[in-house]
């Protein structure tokens, strides 16, 4: 009715679809399909993101098993609760920041107190977004993580999201799921170890001059950092610490054999994997030389992701550079 | 007063088998037990003085109603999977809300209200049992979570209802209305939500804080059929219960007038949220309560 009768060329995919540049595969919304064709107890929720957060392939083949919200984080995880404990299995999807922040008080006493089976899947994370510090989700790991009974993940990759995926369906318990959205960019890293575990860290490559700890869209860099120190004689160790809570306790003895310890994550340095591993690390006596790569303690501003990852030092460059700092300040 | 509280039900394989709501509808009968349960309220609350009597004398003719003339449990089995789901968002008040599961068999007696280490807290929390469906005091969740309930009664193609009790205070928080619009917009005729309309919270008057008025015209704008009744009526109330099972395509909302402190002439009307209770009260209420179940 809005529109002349003359703009019958375009439609409403034109500017959701054909406008992508690239074709987005649905790592996610596949792996979420496939679980829900498993097991039927399997719902899902969106904010009024659904695209986005790829619910869609839910919504098509099994429409009663779709809640759509509206723009109401807070109802949406009260609505979830009510679902799981009548014995579905609801998986409630927003954007990282609203996911979390926005509905905290609602995810610590609906899903976290009551050990709920449900899962708070948040897409974009960190500073991973054009739309600025209000979508930018640089605490919801140390929110997370901060409740009792809540497994916190973050998987690198689209084989890993998948698997990540199915791990957390059989799972029973809350969980936050957080996420890059595929745009086709991604790769996987890992070499030979491609499984996936709740609460284990993949160790990538093994060395006896440091470790590196990354997890999400820092293990790339985090790969390339430890490249560059092999180039130049310095061979680390590289885990992918896809579960931040429960912490793999198997990193104490990564670190035990390490001088050196650098984390990366794209998040606060504040409440994150830098934290979670200090706090295992100064429990368990072990005490490496230190650094965490991660946003310090700043609101970030905002723009492109590679322009926002290099501002605020979520860089290959930034983890060599710390490495190679706390390496030289030992010598 | 020769009504089987405890009763087990019979017991089969399908809802169907089950012992429905006991749907007393003498309302001399109901009228008795809401004097007990106001007696109750002050058993329980005097030992320590912590408690919230006033709405806890004020929602004593609606848990009656509720609990003895509507809701469908079955006290030999408080988790059966069936039963109709109860939502008391407004946790704090604990002293009906015990005293009445207890009546009803659906928790054993009420041992160390208030007191450190008993499951019986002053917020009613899932430590008590199955009976709390979940764990509000948190004001402003337990519609959403119904919402999700009923959704998903629904959905299984079971006959179960889910009833809210929200207090008028409450509905200062967003989040009530975010999940008013979705219950409207998904037609949840399943959902029947009691708003405890006593006109208290923590500073005093509703009015003195944020106006809430007209809240049923609220509702009706949102979409539920909407009716105002007086909570201290039982066949009013027992005939606002049947209309809202009655809808069939669309939520109920009850805007249940309360009267804080009713049954004890002295408390009436006093908007005492967290109420102290000195002993020297508990026995005149106690002295009050007495003379009006003899009258």
């Amino acid at each position: 009715m809005n529109a002349p009768a003359n703009a019958s060329a375009l439609t409403v995919e034109d500017f959701n679809i054909r406008g992508a540049r690239t074709a987005t595969p649905k790592h996610y919304g596949e792996a979420l399909l496939e679980a829900a064709r498993r097991d039927a107890r399997i719902v899902a929720l969106t904010a009024d993101l659904t695209l986005p957060t790829e619910t869609d392939l839910m919504r098509d083949e099994m429409p009663d098993r779709f809640v759509q919200v509206g723009i109401a984080e807070a109802n949406m995880i009260g609505v979830a609760a009510g679902l799981a404990r009548s014995g579905d299995i609801p998986f409630a999807h927003s954007f990282c920041v609203f996911a979390t922040r926005r509905c905290y008080d609602q995810i610590a006493m609906q899903i976290a107190y009551p050990r709920l089976n449900a899962k708070v899947v948040g897409v974009i994370p960190g500073l991973s977004t054009l739309l600025g510090v209000s979508h930018q989700a640089t605490d919801d790991i140390a929110l997370m993580r901060a409740l009792p009974n809540m497994t916190v993940i973050e998987p690198s990759g689209p084989d890993q999201v998948r698997k990540a995926v199915a791990a957390i369906a059989t799972y029973d318990g809350p969980v936050y799921l957080r996420m890059k959205r595929a745009d086709g960019s991604e790769r996987d890293l890992g070499g030979d170890d491609t499984s996936f575990a709740i609460g284990r860290a993949r160790v990538l490559r093994q060395g006896p001059d440091g470790l590196l700890l990354g997890t999400g869209m820092m293990l790339g860099p985090v790969c390339e950092a430890a490249d560059r120190l092999a180039a130049e004689g310095i061979r680390v160790s590289v885990a992918d610490v896809a579960t931040l809570k429960p912490l793999d306790p198997a990193i104490v003895d990564l670190a035990r054999r390490a001088p050196v310890v650098v984390t990366a994550e794209n998040h606060s340095i504040i409440g994150g994997l830098g934290s979670a591993v200090a706090e295992l690390l100064m429990e368990s006596d072990v005490r490496p030389r230190f650094a965490r790569i991660g946003v310090r303690d700043v609101f970030a501003e905002g723009g492109t992701t590679p322009y926002l990852f290099e501002r605020y030092g979520l860089t290959a460059d930034a983890i060599h550079a710390a490495f190679s700092r706390e390496r030289s300040r030992g010598a | 007063m020769g009504v089987p509280l405890q009763s087990t039900g019979k017991r089969g394989d399908g809802e169907g088998d089950r012992q429905p709501a006991l749907r007393i509808r003498d309302v001399e009968a109901l009228g008795a037990i809401a004097a007990r349960l106001r007696r109750d309220v002050i058993d329980l609350v005097e030992p320590t003085g912590q408690g919230y009597v006033q709405q806890g004398l004020g929602a004593a003719d609606l848990f009656t109603v509720l609990y003895f003339a509507e809701l469908r449990l079955d006290p030999a089995d408080p988790a059966w999977p069936d039963r109709d789901r109860f939502l008391l968002s407004t946790a704090h008040n604990t002293a009906i809300f015990y005293a009445t599961l207890a009546a009803r068999g659906l928790v054993p007696a009420v041992e160390g209200y208030c007191q450190d280490g008993s499951p019986f807290e002053v917020n009613a929390s899932e430590r008590v049992g199955p009976s709390i469906e979940a764990t509000c005091g948190s004001l402003g969740q337990g519609l959403s979570v119904g919402v999700g309930m009923a959704m998903a009664a629904r959905r299984r193609g079971s006959s179960r209802r889910v009833y809210v009790v929200l207090g008028d205070g409450e509905l200062q928080e967003g989040q009530v209305w975010e999940a008013a619009l979705l219950a409207a917009g998904r037609k949840l005729g399943n959902l029947c939500l009691l708003i405890d309309d006593n006109r208290m919270q923590v500073e005093g008057h509703v009015d003195a804080v944020v106006r809430l008025d007209p809240i049923a015209d609220k509702w009706r704008a949102f979409g539920w059929a909407t009716e105002e009744v007086d909570g201290h009526d039982i066949p009013a109330l027992l005939g606002a219960l049947d209309r809202a099972r009655a809808a069939e395509d669309r939520p109920t909302c009850l805007v249940v007038r309360t009267l804080p402190g009713k049954g004890v002439p002295a408390f009436e009307g006093i908007l005492a949220h967290n109420l102290k209770l000195p002993a020297d009260a508990a026995a005149t209420a106690r002295a009050a309560l007495a003379e009006g179940a003899a009258a």
